[in-house]
């Protein structure tokens, strides 16, 4: 590694390795070297409570006297509210509060948009309800589509233009980058909305005692929302307290209160009785957030060998009414010579959220589909081009590793050139594409009791989101003290625990785990203390394993973890430690191979099998990583085959917001899904969350286009967009 | 114990409305260098107004870094 | 959802007891997959709801064919011993339906007479004409999943998966109202909306469907072909069922159905002609699908489906060939 580094550096290359790349093996909380629960595979503490139905969700939260709200949302892609009647509501019976959301003389800016509010003794009085408010609109020029925002005679519908274009980005000398490429691909690609389509929907159940506030949020973020609630209401942050016990997935987009959560807070008061404020499918798809569009018209490069010279590209993308839709390109590939200049185009629909790696699908898609388009030219396998033209080899850059195992793995070589010549419809082939992220989280605090009749309490303030966060506790505490998972008490998702960061960006893990080794081990530290006289060595000869407190090498010389707990008398352990550096890392590297079928008398792709590589430092649940690729993988098949939120170009209405229209892959649309978890435990931990969603999208569009021997260069892959394809193949088209 | 700070790029005390949000300001992550130099310029940053806790604030126009800045006339300006 | 009151009718007589002329007034309710969907959104907003899960449920031998009461289940249906060896393609049809929760609880009644699933239909902020309103969102927005036969001034497509090899069976539905009971062939039951453009089906609202009688199988041959995008929880984007009597491998007869094509289920006459008389042959087949679309008239962005529907006829034609009778 240090050679590869060197041979990099002499080259004037950048190396890759980012500081700190490599655990501190020196740390006195250091990860043990050998481990007995650390990247195994350990079974979820919560699964059992999940799987029988027990565990709580916000959604699931009763509380005695709890009404039920709806939020009133706007019919208009754009208008002027002129007035709001909330009477014929507030006088239905049952209903206990309304209150207006837009105030008259404001503008709403896309269908969906909150309006106004109503809490009732029923979900179906407080829907009644809703419907009763009158609410008189001014009508405005809308933007239904990209398109229609981009020409110029269209109406200025947001303040400053509809169109917003970034600086440029430059580098090296783009002409002779050109006059270096012995083949030029000019090519347009694109991508469309997706929604997060979180199973668990956003919102929260209120209630307040006196001028203090409970939230049961769900969240991704217990602290944030606490503050949210806090600045929004103008009440004491001190006042308020935010619980999410369990969690149906966020996604990157339940970093607050939002509208509904405020807004429930508000009816809570007003109503003075809890309520439950918790959004449905359709409000899920129009309002909460979505990866936003991206299209991109590129030309670039490639000399007669096999290198990279030039990439030019223009990009834009529409993060719905006011929002950014930004994403990195090219992605990863080395391109010497190269300029980029994006425009966010805006238009009347629900805003963009953070969503599961911000902007990499996207630029991965794009510059992914090009690399095959420029192997195809120099007739290069796509793996042999793309290892050419990676960035150095690095603990944080292994794709060049990756792809080689990877492909023997998947069974490469058995990869036909692009186009399958078998007979019959069904044309099968392979693709592969690269990711990488970040992935490095801090700043997480914990609390750890260890209690005379030999209990243990691990607290932190951080949030399950169905990853397994409160097994990672579990398995770190109990790693440190010797102790069975199951000996381990797990307290999570409340702001009244110590402060852990928002789950975003996969840096829970990260943040978390030091922080628990830390507390434990301290704990563990304070445990020696009160047993050294009794063993008669000093309180850092000793340890703890195999449910002992005992000697350092010397297990017999020592006590049962009960029998040292009860030594505390009456008075508990409690210490309380955070995260410290030198136990985890960042910057993630991964490769996915992709093999699909496609019909090409019906149009209609079925992804056969997916392999990812994937690292993510240390591996604390071998288990629960391999379950965030296995998620991630499946929702790059929705990326890839289905999903997409569909407007009316005429209304900007969405006609899919459900899960009918709104294709997510089902359980016969999964493919035989193989992982390979790099481990690599020399860096600490690293998050997982996010990367293996990257590529899976562009590596099946590159299978599609091996499989049939046309590009689809939109996602996603319709029937309609591959038999568009064939018929242009047969039309005269080139590849 | 030091204790953690957020580090917004994006949004800082003293040039920003002390009411607009992104998400990174809620996140405690540890730069990566490498994805840092390859990076580039791009923005993908979702931003809210806590106030409103929309994309827009008060006044209905949006909310985000350029247009959330003291001396931009937005009389919800904090 | 709107109010209303509920009937739970214990039989065909109660249940027609508590209907009413008046169209949208009152409903009856089978298995509820599709009304309660269509409650929930307000597109239905009935003032009482008839709960006619009380109809005959069974299935029995009738004159050499089967009589299939309206309250079956798709599950029972394509579950029956007779019904998947003699009637391949209704077999396969009822078991692609949807989900194993909505073939549960999914009645053939409810099949037949479920409404169709245009997406602006189907969101309330379209007042489409076909809910009173002034025009169909389809002809310029978003239709790949429309019409590309018959259509307009609506172009929904049909949405029942049993209808189609119903009518390839030559089936027919008992009908029963105020006005006595008829039996009317599945073909001539559906409606165009040039006709009928605030329903589907010659059924008045105080009628009800109670059965549906299969001639006898006469040992066809038959299958049904479903395109689908996604494997599971995904409507069809085309589908076709065929039946042939054979006389060895020359068609004697055949009747070849197209479903979510058109805003019914669209027989083929044209695609017929070709095969009677014929061996069959790949070349056949291809030659007959390409007759039953060939005055497909697609819209803006459903040009592809007259593809994936020449795909599924050939399909079934192939499959029903290779069937044993
Ligand atoms: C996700 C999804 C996928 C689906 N996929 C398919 C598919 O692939 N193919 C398919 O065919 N269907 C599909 N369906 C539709 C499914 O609702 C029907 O197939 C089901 O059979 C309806 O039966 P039901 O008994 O539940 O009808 P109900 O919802 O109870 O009734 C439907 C309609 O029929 C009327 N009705 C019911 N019984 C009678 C009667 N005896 N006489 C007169 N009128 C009556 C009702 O008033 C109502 O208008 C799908 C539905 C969903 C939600
Ligand atoms: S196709 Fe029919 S149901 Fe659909 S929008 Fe047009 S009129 Fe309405």
């Amino acid at each position: 590694m240090a050679d590869e580094t060197a041979r990099a550096e002499a080259e004037g290359q950048v190396a890759e390795v980012a500081a700190p790349a490599t655990a501190n093996p020196n740390s006195p909380y250091a990860w043990p070297k050998e481990s007995r629960l650390l990247s195994t595979r350990v079974n979820r503490i919560d699964g059992t409570l999940k799987v029988a139905g027990k565990a709580k969700y916000s959604y699931d939260m009763q509380r005695p006297g709890m009404l039920y709200a709806r939020i009133l949302r706007s019919p208009h892609p754009h208008a002027r509210v002129v007035s709001v009647d909330l009477g014929p509501a507030r006088a239905m019976r049952g209903v206990k509060a309304a209150l207006t959301i837009v105030q008259p003389g404001a503008k709403v800016m896309y269908v969906g948009d909150e309006v106004a509010a109503v809490a009732a003794t029923s979900e179906d009085i407080a829907r009644d309800a809703i419907r009763a408010i009158t609410v008189r609109y001014e009508v405005l020029p809308f933007l239904a589509t990209v398109e229609q925002a981009l020409r110029p005679e269209a109406p200025a519908v947001f303040e400053g233009g509809n169109v917003k274009e970034s600086q440029v980005e430059e580098e090296g000398n783009l002409q002779a980058g050109f006059a270096a490429a012995a083949h030029i691909v000019e090519q347009a690609y694109n991508t469309q909305v997706q929604t997060h389509v979180s199973l668990e929907t956003h919102g929260c159940v209120c209630e307040w005692d006196g001028d203090k506030l409970t939230a049961w949020a769900s969240t991704q973020a217990v602290h944030g929302t606490r503050e949210g609630f806090a600045t929004s209401l103008e009440i004491p942050q001190a006042n308020v307290r935010v619980i999410t016990e369990h969690m149906g997935g966020g996604f990157g987009s339940k970093f607050g209160p939002d509208v509904q959560g405020v807004t429930c807070a508000k009816l809570a008061r007003e109503a003075k009785a809890p309520v439950h404020l918790l959004l449905d499918r359709r409000e899920e798809h129009l309002a909460s957030g979505n990866r936003p569009s991206a299209y991109a018209r590129i030309k670039a490069g490639v000399s007669a060998d096999g290198m990279l010279t030039a990439f030019d590209g223009e990009t834009w993308g529409t993060g719905g009414a006011g929002a950014a839709s930004g994403f990195p390109l090219p992605y990863i590939y080395a391109f010497p010579n190269r300029r980029r200049v994006h425009k966010d185009v805006y238009i009347n629909a629900g805003q963009q959220r953070a969503m599961r790696a911000p902007g990499h699908p996207q630029g991965c898609f794009i510059t992914e589909m090009l690399m095959d388009e420029l192997a195809d030219r120099v007739k290069m396998d796509p793996i042999e081009f793309r290892i050419r033209n990676l960035p150095p080899q690095a603990p944080n850059a292994m794709w060049r590793e990756y792809f080689k195992i990877g492909a023997q793995r998947f069974g490469w070589d058995k990869r036909h050139a692009t186009g399958d010549q078998a007979p019959g419809p069904i044309k099968r082939g392979m693709g592969c594409a690269a990711n990488r992220w970040g992935g490095g989280g801090r700043g997480t605090q914990a609390q750890c009791e260890i209690l005379p009749d030999g209990g243990v309490v691990m607290r932190c303030g951080t949030q399950d989101l169905g990853v397994g966060t409160r097994t990672l506790m579990a398995i770190i505490t109990a790693e440190t003290l010797g102790l069975p998972v199951s000996a381990i008490k797990v307290e999570l998702g409340d702001s009244n625990l110590p402060f852990s960061g928002g789950s975003g960006g996969s840096t829970t893990a990260p943040a978390v785990s030091p922080a628990i080794r830390v507390t434990a081990s301290k704990a563990l530290q304070e445990l020696a203390g009160r047993v050294a006289p009794a063993l008669g060595v000093p309180a850092d000869q000793i340890t703890a394993s195999d449910g002992r407190v005992h000697v350092k090498g010397d297990p017999s010389r020592g006590l049962s973890w009960a029998d040292a707990c009860r030594r505390l008398q009456t008075t508990p352990i409690s210490v309380n430690g955070q995260w410290e550096a030198g136990l985890s890392a960042s910057g993630t590297s991964g490769v996915q191979f992709a093999e699909v079928e496609v019909d090409v008398e019906t149009g209609v792709a079925k992804v056969s099998r997916i392999l990812c590589v994937q690292d993510c430092g240390l591996v604390v649940n071998q288990l629960a990583a391999e379950s965030q690729c296995i998620g991630a993988m499946i929702m790059g098949v929705g990326y890839a085959l289905y999903e997409d939120r569909i407007l009316d170009r005429n209304t900007a209405t969405m006609v899919n917001p459900n899960m009918e229209w709104y294709l997510v892959p089902g359980m016969s649309d999964v493919p035989a899904i193989d992982i390979m978890l790099m481990n690599q435990p020399e860096r600490g931990v690293i998050g997982i969350g996010e990367p293996p969603t990257i590529s899976t999208a562009a590596a099946i569009a590159n299978a599609v286009a091996n499989a049939i021997g046309v590009r689809v260069r939109s996602i996603p892959i319709t029937p309609q967009k591959v038999l568009a394809a064939l018929d242009g193949e047969r039309a005269g088209g080139t590849l | 114990m030091t204790h953690p700070v957020p580090e917004s790029r994006l949004v800082t005390p003293d040039l920003h409305c002390a009411h607009l949000r992104h998400k990174g300001m809620y996140v405690l992550s540890t730069p990566d260098p490498g994805e840092a130099a390859h990076a580039g310029r791009w923005d993908a940053t979702a931003y809210w107004c806590t106030r409103t806790q929309k994309a827009s604030g008060p006044d209905g126009n949006a909310a985000n870094a350029a247009c959330c800045v003291a001396g931009n006339g937005r009389n919800c300006c904090h | 959802m709107k109010p209303f009151a509920y009937v739970k009718a214990a039989n065909e007589h109660q249940a027609l007891a508590a209907l009413t002329r008046e169209r949208g007034k009152v409903l009856p309710l089978a298995g509820g997959m599709d009304l309660v969907s269509l409650l929930k959104d307000h597109i239905a907003e009935p003032d009482r709801v008839v709960s006619v899960k009380g109809l005959d449920a069974t299935i029995t031998a009738a004159d050499g064919g089967l009589r299939i009461g309206a309250a079956t289940r798709l599950v029972d249906l394509h579950q029956h011993a007779v019904v998947s060896a003699q009637y391949k393609a209704l077999a396969e049809a009822a078991a692609e339906v949807g989900t194993p929760q909505i073939r549960n609880l999914g009645t053939v009644g409810g099949n037949l007479l479920q409404r169709p699933r245009c997406w602006y239909y189907r969101n309330e902020e379209f007042a489409c004409l076909k809910k009173g309103g002034a025009r169909c969102f389809s002809v310029d927005g978003e239709n790949q999943f429309h019409a590309i036969l018959g259509g307009g001034p609506c172009h929904i497509v049909h949405p029942s998966s049993l209808a189609v090899p119903l009518i390839a069976f030559n089936a027919a539905l008992r009908i029963v109202g105020p006005r006595g009971e008829k039996q009317v062939p599945v073909e001539e039951f559906f409606e165009l909306p040039d006709r009928n453009l605030y329903g589907e089906t010659m059924l008045r609202p105080d009628e009800l469907v109670t059965h549906v009688i299969l001639p006898p199988a006469r040992a066809a041959r038959s299958a049904t072909y479903e395109v689908r995008f996604k494997q599971s929880h995904d409507w069809p984007i085309a589908f076709a069922s065929v039946a042939l009597q054979m006389q060895g491998s020359t068609v004697a007869e055949a009747r070849v159905v197209l479903g979510a094509v058109a805003p019914i289920p669209w027989r083929s006459p044209a695609a017929e002609a070709v095969l009677k008389g014929q061996t069959m042959s790949d070349a056949l087949a291809v030659k007959a699908a390409e007759a039953a679309l060939a005055d497909a008239s697609p819209m803006s962005h459903n040009a592809y489906k007259v593809q994936v529907a020449r795909t599924a006829v050939k399909r079934a034609l192939l499959q029903a060939a290779a069937a044993t009778a």
